[in-house]
């Protein structure tokens, strides 16, 4: 054993050196992990696609992605999923992603970050549609004119819709029946709803909340607003579009109210209507008919809701999915259109809430073509019958929201979902100015307040979300 | 006057243990000097690379990007002391600075009194197994993220399906609006704050509290001291240095809250628990103002520092060195 090196003869410096080029060789030969190098479809000329949700959403979109292939061959396709509470916060990475010099070709925007993109970010889609309009003809009349033009900003197109969600009122149809209630009419009133709130309140007294609702853009406060036909910001409409409406629309009945896109440039929440909505939804939370609008989670809703702990809520077609995995039956819950006011210019309007959501081409895009191959794809009825077998959210094309595809799952009244926009053609988008995540901030700040007081702080904390929303709007996006 | 002489020159100095020091080789001693310099900068170099990269450059940029205005999407443009002056007149900067400080005196006396108060309890009161098992039990918290200790919490204390209002109902007592008001979500941040932090704090003075000889009690008893009197004058003094670092840490730890009101309370209702770094948060990455968020961020570092400069300057008075 002579020759051969005993433990003690190695100094701890040779052996400190020796792991010193270990560490090395180990980082060497990691080297394309660790800068993401070996990513697919990173810095391959791929076109990149970024998507709100889990690497769960990216897979289920491989078979899209996989037609899209078979079209064409010639163009990568990388779909990047990037986990976020809220759109607010998905849009906050995408940003960060800019700043880094690391942006997406392609990004899914819904209608909360629709005028940021526009107005900083995004690529007109008008040279592409007019390129392609015998294309996409067959599309635009499948579509909901007013989901168009909630993608409409000052006259130019930015997104194609592919779904979208009402601010619809769901319920508890057995609590409904335990509580002496029928199906709501279709025009029932905001006092209609508080007296089947009331009723369900005393058919229930402990451990169940009639009506549940967040504070958020949408689905909160806004439906009301627009139920008494008003809005926290003023509404104004661009000019322009003409374009558009012109070529894919002629005929429609609502053509001539059709717009550049919407504007919200102004706070609106000292409106007398303003008041009234909030002080009606502070009488709820007052008498025990309706939670103080807490940061609800979807998740944790649709389990109270499962559970027949809460009697109604506002939610769009995104909601049948979901109350299916947790174990409600086609009849266990209905849907019915958002109450209207009772008295009032607005009355007749019956006004609903919507978002809806599609792809925008990025201007620091790549290959644009490329991109709008990708988007062209996406709204074709192949595409969108890939993406949205189930019903996790409302399809765009009125021609897929049909009987099969809420077959086995509810609700009985589907047909809800898209006559929202079919019979009530004054509902708009959810209120999102380039200036959105300050506007939320503005609103999530005060809505809270404002209903869950006496008179005064109602009055207090809208004179606060007035100049709360002063300041928002000020600031350059 | 020294009593050792200096060893004259040549004569070969003696090492610590006695042992005659050969001299190096001639031309041999700067090389190894140098390689031995070389070495230990080689083992210094992943610190210094990382925290510069990480700490100082970030530091220094947030500094010199609170003097313009930056949106991420275009070029910055330096804009002086704009950022600084508009903080100040932003009522909601202002009032998240307040809620800070508020946060901090309440949640750094409750963290502090509570992990005190526990500390002596299980060195004094229980056997040296337990002991081990309530240092980890305590601890625990510490370790969970921030954000899913907040998340679970806001479920327990969710004011129609939460636990504690569940547990409340059954001796009586009406639903809490716990999240909802602002003075039940500051409770509950506090609340849920003190509890994921104490645990440090209480190691610290389990730490300090097993350190004191048994002797200087025993004493203490023989001049006659009993019960509180013992640990107002032994215990207290002989874990003050102790409890300076704790408190240093306590402070500068909760004037940096963020996670539990961003994930309970969304700072509101109103702004009622809002604090800086929720400011910071919102204005830079919300607002893409980013050089105002640098702008609040340097003045929390200015407070941070004078605080925790003060801390030090009143240890003088306060802090018993044996």
């Amino acid at each position: 054993m002579g020759d051969s090196i005993r433990l003690r003869d190695i100094s701890r410096r040779t052996a400190l050196g020796a792991l010193g080029v270990g560490i090395l060789g180990a980082t060497a030969a990691s080297w394309p992990r660790l800068t993401a190098t070996d990513i697919p479809g990173r810095n391959d000329g791929s076109l990149s696609i970024a998507i709100l949700g889990t690497a769960a959403d990216a897979a289920a979109r491989q078979k899209a992605v996989d037609a899209f292939r078979r079209l064409h061959p010639e163009i990568k396709v990388r779909v990047q999923a990037i986990q976020a509470v809220d759109w607010k916060d998905f849009f906050s990475k995408i940003l960060t992603m800019v700043a880094a010099g690391n942006p997406p070709d392609v990004v899914y925007v819904a209608t909360e970050g629709a005028q940021l993109f526009a107005e900083k970010l995004a690529q007109p889609l008008d040279e592409f549609v007019r390129r392609d309009a015998n294309v996409m003809a067959e599309y635009f009349a499948d579509v909901h004119p007013s989901l168009v033009e909630a993608f409409m900003y000052r006259g130019s197109l930015y997104q194609l819709p592919m779904d979208w969600n009402a601010a619809n009122m769901y319920y508890n149809t057995s609590v409904f029946s335990a509580s002496g209630l029928a199906r709501p009419a279709d025009d029932w009133t905001h006092l209609d709803f508080r007296a089947a709130l009331a009723a369900m309140r005393r058919a229930n007294p402990d451990g169940f909340t009639p009506y549940y609702w967040t504070n958020r853009l949408f689905g909160g406060v806004v439906p009301w607003l627009y139920a008494n036909g008003t809005s926290f910001l003023s509404e104004e409409r661009a000019a322009g579009g003409d374009w558009l409406w012109d070529r894919f629309y002629p005929s429609d009945p609502s053509r001539a109210s059709r717009s550049g896109g919407y504007l919200w440039e102004g706070p609106n929440a000292d409106d007398p209507r303003v008041v009234e909505a909030f002080d009606f939804l502070r009488g709820l939370v007052k008498d025990g008919l309706g939670v103080r609008p807490e940061e609800g989670g979807g998740n944790s809703l649709v389990g109270l809701f499962a559970s027949g702990r809460i009697g109604t809520t506002p939610a769009g077609g995104y909601w049948v999915q979901g109350l299916a995995e947790a174990g409600m039956g086609p009849d266990a819950f209905d849907v019915a259109f958002f109450p209207r006011w009772a008295s009032g210019p607005a009355s007749a309007a019956q006004r609903h809430q919507f978002g809806t959501a599609g792809y925008a081409i990025m201007k620091t895009a790549k290959d644009k073509d490329a991109a709008w191959e990708w988007v062209k794809f996406s709204a074709s009825r192949e595409a969108m019958e890939l993406l949205f077998a189930t019903p996790s959210t409302t399809p765009a094309r009125r021609s897929m929201v049909n009987e099969a595809l809420y077959s086995g799952k509810g609700p009985a009244h589907w047909k809800v979902f898209y006559d929202t926009l079919d019979r009530f053609p004054a509902t708009g988008p959810i209120p999102a100015p380039p200036q959105q995540a300050a506007v939320e901030t503005a609103l999530i700040k005060n809505v809270s307040l404002a209903v869950s007081g006496d008179e005064r702080q109602l009055k207090s904390a809208l004179a606060s979300l007035q100049g709360d929303l002063e300041l928002a709007l000020r600031r350059t996006p | 006057m020294s009593t050792t002489a200096a060893p004259e020159k040549g004569t070969p100095r003696l090492s610590e243990n006695g042992r005659r020091r050969q001299p190096p080789p001639a031309g041999t001693a700067p090389s190894a000097a140098r390689g031995s310099r070389a070495m230990a900068w080689l083992f210094l170099a992943p610190t210094i690379v990382g925290m510069g990269v990480f700490t100082l450059v970030p530091i220094v940029a947030s500094i010199l990007l609170a003097f313009f205005r930056w949106d991420i999407l275009s070029a910055p443009q330096f804009a002086g002391l704009a950022n600084f002056t508009e903080i100040t007149s932003d009522p909601t900067v202002r009032v998240a600075f307040g809620n800070t400080i508020g946060f901090v005196v309440v949640a750094v006396v409750l963290q502090l009194g509570v992990a005190l108060g526990l500390a002596v309890l299980v060195q004094e009161r229980l056997p040296n197994w337990l002991r081990v098992f309530f240092r980890s039990a305590f601890f625990f918290p510490l370790i969970l993220s921030a954000a899913s200790v907040s998340i679970f919490m806001k479920y327990l204390f969710n004011e129609q399906f939460g636990v504690v209002n569940w547990l409340l109902g059954t001796v009586g007592v009406p639903a809490v609006p716990w999240l909802t008001t602002p003075v039940g979500s500051a409770c509950v941040v506090v609340l849920v704050y003190v509890w994921q932090n104490f645990g440090f704090s209480f190691l610290l003075f389990l730490g300090a509290l097993s350190s004191i000889p048994q002797e200087t009690y025993e004493a203490a008893s023989i001049d006659g001291a009993t019960g509180w009197r013992k640990h107002r004058h032994v215990t207290l003094p002989l874990i003050s240095p102790t409890t300076l670092v704790a408190s240093v840490m306590a402070i500068i730890n909760a004037l940096q809250v963020f996670d539990q009101p961003y994930v309970l309370t969304r700072g509101g209702p109103g702004d009622s628990t809002r604090t800086a770094v929720m400011v910071i948060f919102e204005t830079a990455f919300q607002r893409l103002e980013f050089g105002k968020a640098s702008a609040i961020g340097v003045v929390l570092m200015l407070l941070i520092m004078a605080v925790t400069a003060l801390q030090f300057r009143l240890s003088k008075r306060f802090v018993f060195y044996q």
